[in-house]
C-alpha cells in the first residue's frame, strides 16, 4: 500500500512546480528581443496603422508585468491591467489565447495537432522499447561475446547519428516507394475510413523508423547494465544452481529487477510525447507539436508557445508523479523514506 | 503456422508498399504543388502570405501578368481624368461569384469601401490617396483620389481581392480580422477553396462559372512541407507535379531529372544587400560615414564568388537595389564598382588609413582601428556563407569585421537605435517600385518604419516625392533612375545579389510557359499551359 502522506507530498510539490511552470512559461518568451509582430510579417503590406491595430488587438501595447507609473499614482485599475495579468486570467477560464500567426483558437490548435504527435510518438517508442529490451537482455546475458559487443558498437552509432541526417537518408532510399511527408495524402481518402487509416499507416512507416532507431540504443544500453548488474545477485546464482532454465531466470528473477530504472525512463519519454520529437516531425512535415512548437518559435508566436510549453509541463508533471506512484508500488523499498 | 503468419503479414505490410494508385477513369486531373508554407490564414483581411494562392479564389480589377505586365482582370477597361484624380473601370459583364450570385460593379465598390471603412489590415495600405469608391451603375466603377497616383494599376489593385458583400456583411468588429469559414475567400476566381489544413495541405477545385472560361485542371492541391530536401525528393517521386519556389539547394538534382522535370529560372524583385549603418543617431563608428570607405568596402567584395558559393549561381550580381525585373526602370547606366582589392587599398592607403601599428588592421585618423560589426539574420542558412566571404574579402584591405549571424528578432531589435555597422539581409519587393525606393526615405526612419539603414537624405526625399506623384512613365522612370543613382552614391546599401525565382514541374504529367518562375499560379495555369 501506499502511504497517504507520501501522495500527498508528491501531488501538492507537482502543483508547486506547475504553478512556477506557468509564471515561468510567460516570461520565458518576453525576454526574447525584438517585435512579435513586425517578425511576424516583415512583410511590405503591413503599414504602421496595421501594425499598431495588431499591437492592440492582442494587448501588447499593455505593459508585460505592471504600469509602475499608474501604481504610484493609486491607479490600482490600470496598474495592473498588463499583459500577465490577462494571461493568467485568461488561463484561468481555460482560455490560451489566439494564435499571433494564424488567427486560430490555440487551444483547439493543440487538441488538433496533439493526438498525431501521440500516434507518432506512441508508435516510434513501443517500438524503441521493444528493442531495447530485448537486445539489452539478450546483449547483458550473453556479455563479452560477440552478440554483446556487436549490440553494443551498433547501439553508440545509432546512438550517434544525427536525426536529421538518418530521415534524410530514409527519405531518399525509400523514394517512390513510401511518401516523402505530411500525415495524409491530401484529397485520397475520406477520414476515418480504413483507407484513411491505411493512408496514415503508410506515412508513419519512415518517422518511426527513424524514431525507434535512434531512440532504441538509449533503452538497450540502459537495459543491458541494469541487467548485467542484476545477473551479478545472489538470487541469480540460487537461481541457476536450482537448475532453472535460462528464459526461467531471465524471466521471474533477472527482467523484474532489471525493469526498475526502465520504469522511470519510460514515464519521462512518455511525458514528452506530446513535445514531439521535433527533429522527426520537420524531417517528415509531420504535421504535430514538435514542428508547431518548432514554427512558433521562429514566429515569435507567444500564445502557440506558452500553450504548446503548458501542455509539456503538465505532462511532463503528470508522468513523474505517474512514475514515482508506480515506483513505490514495484519497490517498497521506496516509501521507507 | 509459420506460413500462414508470413502470408498474414504480406498481407497487412504490402497495402501500405504500394503507391495510392489512380483508381477509377473518372478521377479528376489534379495539379498538386509542394510549398514549404502555405499560407498562415486564408482570412482575406489579415492574411500576410499566400498572394501567389489567392488570386485563384478571388479576383483583382487588374491582374499581375508577371515581370511589369499588368492585365485586365475584373474589370475589363479603365480610363482616367486628365488630373489623374477620377478613374472609372468598366467591370465585365456576366461575372458571377463561385455560388453563383452576381458580381457587378455594386459588389466590387462595396468590397473596396468595406477594405477602407474597416482600415482592413493586410489591404488598407494600398488603398490610401482614395477619397471615395461608387459604382455608378452595374458596369461602372469610379474612384476618386486625392492626389493623382502613377501605380494605381501597377500597385494598389494589384492585390485588394473583391470580396463578397454576402458574406463580409454578417462579420464585424474584431471578427473581421480572425473570420476564417471557408466563404471568407468566397470570390469570382477559376478556383474554390475546398479544405485548409493548416501546415499540411489545401484543397481547390474548379469553379464552373468562372468568368475567364473553364480552368484546365480540376483541382489543385497544395502540400505543405516542413523541408526543402524532402519536397525536392517529392518532386523527383512524382509525389508532386509543381514546386513554385525551389531552393537554390535543390535545383540542381532537379536539373539533373531533366528527362522527368523541367526547371524554370527567372528575374524576380529580389535584392540582397550589405546595409551600411546611415543613421545620424547609430552607432556606427565615424570612418564607417566616409565615402571613401564605403568605396573601398564596395570594390572588395566578391559579389561573383558570393553568387557561385552562397546562391549555387542562381543569382545576378546586382549594382542598384532595383534589378533587371524592374524592366525600365532598373537603372542600366549605373556602372558597378569592379572587385579591385588593389583600388580599395589605394583608396584607403591615400585617404591616410594606414595600418600603423601593425596588426594588420587600418586606423582612423583619430586612432581607432577599423574594425566593424558584420551580422546576418539566420532565417536563411546561406547567409552565414555569404558574411564569410565579405568578412574574408574586407580582411584584405584591413578591415576586421568578425562574421556574426544573430537570430532575426535580435537583428530587427537593433533598428530603432540603429546599433550596427554592417548587416546582410534581403528584401523581395512587389512590381512596382515604390516601396523599394520608400525604404530610403527619413520617413521610414522612426520605430516600425522600414528602413533598415536609417539612410536620411532631403534631396533623395524629394526624389521620392516626385515620382509618387508623376503620371507620366518616362518622367517617373528619370525619377528612379536618378534616386537610384543617389544610392548608389551615398552608398547606404552595397546592392550585392538579385536572386533568381525557380520553379520546376514534372514535364511528364503538365506544360507549363516557359517564363513559368516569373509568373503567378493563376495566370501560368491560362496562358502556356497544357496537360500531357
Amino acid at each position: 500500500m501506499i502511504r497517504f502522506d507520501y501522495l500527498v507530498r508528491k501531488v501538492i510539490f507537482a502543483v508547486i512546480t506547475l504553478a512556477v511552470v506557468i509564471v515561468f512559461n510567460f516570461f520565458l518568451f518576453r525576454i526574447l528581443p525584438g517585435d512579435p509582430v513586425k517578425l511576424l510579417f516583415r512583410n511590405p503590406r503591413l503599414t504602421r496603422q496595421a501594425q499598431e491595430q495588431i499591437r492592440v488587438q492582442f494587448g501588447l501595447d499593455k505593459p508585460i508585468w505592471l504600469d509602475s507609473e499608474a501604481l504610484q499614482s493609486g491607479d490600482l485599475e490600470t496598474a495592473f491591467d498588463s499583459q500577465f495579468t490577462a494571461y493568467v486570467r485568461n488561463l484561468f477560464q481555460g482560455n490560451l489565447g489566439i494564435s499571433f500567426a494564424t488567427r486560430q483558437d490555440v487551444g483547439e490548435v493543440l487538441g488538433e495537432r496533439v493526438w498525431r504527435t501521440a500516434v507518432l510518438v506512441f508508435t516510434g517508442e513501443t517500438l524503441a522499447i521493444v528493442i531495447g529490451v530485448v537486445v539489452g537482455l539478450a546483449a547483458a546475458w550473453r556479455r563479452g561475446t560477440r552478440l554483446d559487443t556487436a549490440a553494443l558498437v551498433l547501439g553508440l552509432l545509432t546512438w550517434a547519428l544525427p536525426t536529421f541526417f538518418l530521415g534524410i537518408i530514409l527519405l531518399i532510399l525509400a523514394r517512390g516507394v513510401l511518401p516523402s511527408g505530411g500525415m495524409v495524402t491530401p484529397g485520397y481518402a475520406e477520414q476515418n475510413t480504413v483507407a484513411y487509416w491505411l493512408d496514415v499507416a503508410r506515412h508513419l512507416i519512415l518517422p518511426t523508423i527513424t524514431l525507434a532507431v535512434v531512440s532504441a540504443s538509449g533503452y538497450m544500453l540502459i537495459m543491458r547494465s541494469s541487467v548485467v548488474e542484476v545477473l551479478a545477485e545472489d538470487y541469480i546464482l540460487t537461481a541457476k544452481a536450482k537448475g532453472l532454465s535460462t528464459a526461467q531466470i531471465l524471466r521471474d528473477h533477472a527482467l523484474k529487477n532489471a525493469m526498475l530504472p526502465m520504469i522511470t525512463i519510460i514515464a519521462l519519454t512518455l511525458g514528452y510525447t506530446v513535445g514531439g520529437a521535433i527533429q522527426v516531425e520537420t524531417v517528415f512535415s509531420w504535421p504535430g507539436i514538435g514542428r508547431l512548437i518548432y514554427d512558433s518559435v521562429a514566429k515569435q508566436d507567444y500564445p502557440v508557445l506558452q500553450g504548446a510549453f503548458l501542455l509539456l509541463a503538465i505532462s511532463v508533471i503528470l508522468a513523474n508523479l505517474a512514475a514515482d506512484i508506480l515506483y513505490s508500488v514495484l519497490d517498497p523499498r521506496v516509501k521507507v523514506n | 503456422m509459420g506460413k500462414l503468419r508470413k502470408l498474414f503479414a504480406m498481407l497487412v505490410i504490402l497495402p501500405l508498399l504500394l503507391p495510392v494508385s489512380a483508381g477509377a477513369q473518372d478521377q479528376p486531373i489534379t495539379l498538386r504543388v509542394g510549398t514549404t508554407y502555405i499560407m498562415d490564414t486564408i482570412n482575406p483581411a489579415n492574411g500576410f502570405y499566400g498572394y501567389n494562392i489567392r488570386p485563384l479564389w478571388q479576383d483583382t480589377l487588374v491582374e499581375w501578368a508577371g515581370g511589369q505586365n499588368f492585365e485586365p482582370g475584373l474589370a475589363e477597361s479603365w480610363s482616367v481624368s486628365d488630373d489623374g484624380l477620377v478613374w472609372q473601370f468598366k467591370i465585365r459583364e456576366g461575372v458571377m461569384y463561385s455560388n453563383g450570385t452576381p458580381l457587378t460593379a455594386n459588389e466590387a465598390a462595396w468590397s473596396l469601401n468595406w477594405v477602407i471603412d474597416n482600415e482592413v489590415p493586410s489591404l488598407s495600405g494600398y488603398l490610401s490617396n482614395i477619397e471615395t469608391v461608387e459604382a455608378l451603375d452595374p458596369t461602372t466603377l469610379q474612384i476618386t483620389l486625392d492626389a493623382p497616383v502613377p501605380d494605381m494599376i501597377s500597385s494598389k489593385l494589384l492585390y485588394v481581392w473583391i470580396v463578397a458583400p454576402q458574406v463580409w456583411e454578417n462579420v464585424t468588429g474584431d471578427d473581421i480580422t480572425t473570420y476564417s469559414e471557408y466563404d471568407a475567400v468566397l470570390g469570382s476566381g477559376p478556383y474554390i477553396l475546398k479544405d485548409f489544413q493548416e501546415g499540411e495541405y489545401m484543397i481547390m477545385d474548379a469553379n464552373p462559372n468562372y468568368w475567364g472560361g473553364k480552368p484546365p485542371v480540376d483541382r489543385i492541391i497544395y502540400q505543405e512541407y516542413a523541408n526543402d530536401d524532402a519536397m525536392i525528393q517529392a518532386l523527383l517521386a512524382g509525389e508532386i507535379d509543381l514546386i513554385t519556389t525551389v531552393p537554390f539547394s535543390g535545383t540542381q538534382p532537379l536539373l539533373d531529372a531533366a528527362d522527368s522535370v523541367t526547371v524554370s529560372i527567372s528575374d524576380y524583385f529580389s535584392l540582397e544587400e550589405l546595409i551600411i549603418n546611415s543613421s545620424p543617431e547609430g552607432t556606427q563608428p565615424a570612418s564607417l560615414n566616409d565615402p571613401i570607405v564605403r568605396s573601398a568596402i564596395s570594390h572588395a567584395i566578391d559579389k561573383q564568388q558570393i553568387i557561385t558559393i552562397a546562391y549555387s549561381g542562381y543569382a545576378t550580381p546586382a549594382a542598384t537595389f532595383l534589378g533587371p525585373a524592374y524592366g525600365d526602370f532598373h537603372n542600366t547606366d549605373i556602372q558597378d564598382d569592379a572587385f579591385d582589392l588593389a583600388e580599395a587599398n589605394r583608396l584607403l592607403d591615400e585617404a591616410g588609413y594606414l595600418d600603423t601599428n601593425g596588426d594588420g588592421v587600418r586606423e582612423y585618423s583619430d586612432g581607432s582601428p577599423l574594425e566593424y560589426r558584420l551580422y546576418a539574420p539566420e532565417s536563411s542558412t546561406y547567409y552565414a556563407r555569404v558574411i564569410e566571404i565579405i568578412s574574408n574579402d574586407l580582411a584584405q584591405i584591413g578591415i576586421s569585421a568578425p562574421p556574426q549571424v544573430l537570430s532575426d528578432d535580435s537583428l530587427i531589435a537593433l533598428q530603432p537605435d540603429y546599433d550596427s555597422d554592417l548587416i546582410y539581409w534581403g528584401w523581395a519587393f512587389d512590381p512596382d517600385p515604390a516601396f523599394a525606393v520608400s525604404i530610403f526615405t527619413c520617413a521610414e526612419t522612426v520605430d516600425g518604419g522600414w528602413s533598415d539603414s536609417g539612410y536620411c537624405n532631403p534631396a533623395y526625399n524629394a526624389l521620392y516625392d516626385a515620382q509618387s506623384t508623376a503620371l507620366d512613365h518616362e518622367q517617373r522612370r528619370d525619377i528612379i533612375w536618378q534616386a537610384q543613382q543617389m544610392i548608389f552614391d551615398d552608398k547606404p546599401y552595397i546592392p550585392v545579389a538579385y536572386y533568381n525565382s525557380i520553379s520546376a514541374y514534372r514535364s511528364t504529367a503538365f506544360s507549363f510557359d516557359p517564363n513559368l518562375a516569373a509568373e503567378p499560379i493563376k495566370w501560368a495555369l491560362f496562358h502556356g499551359f497544357s496537360i500531357k
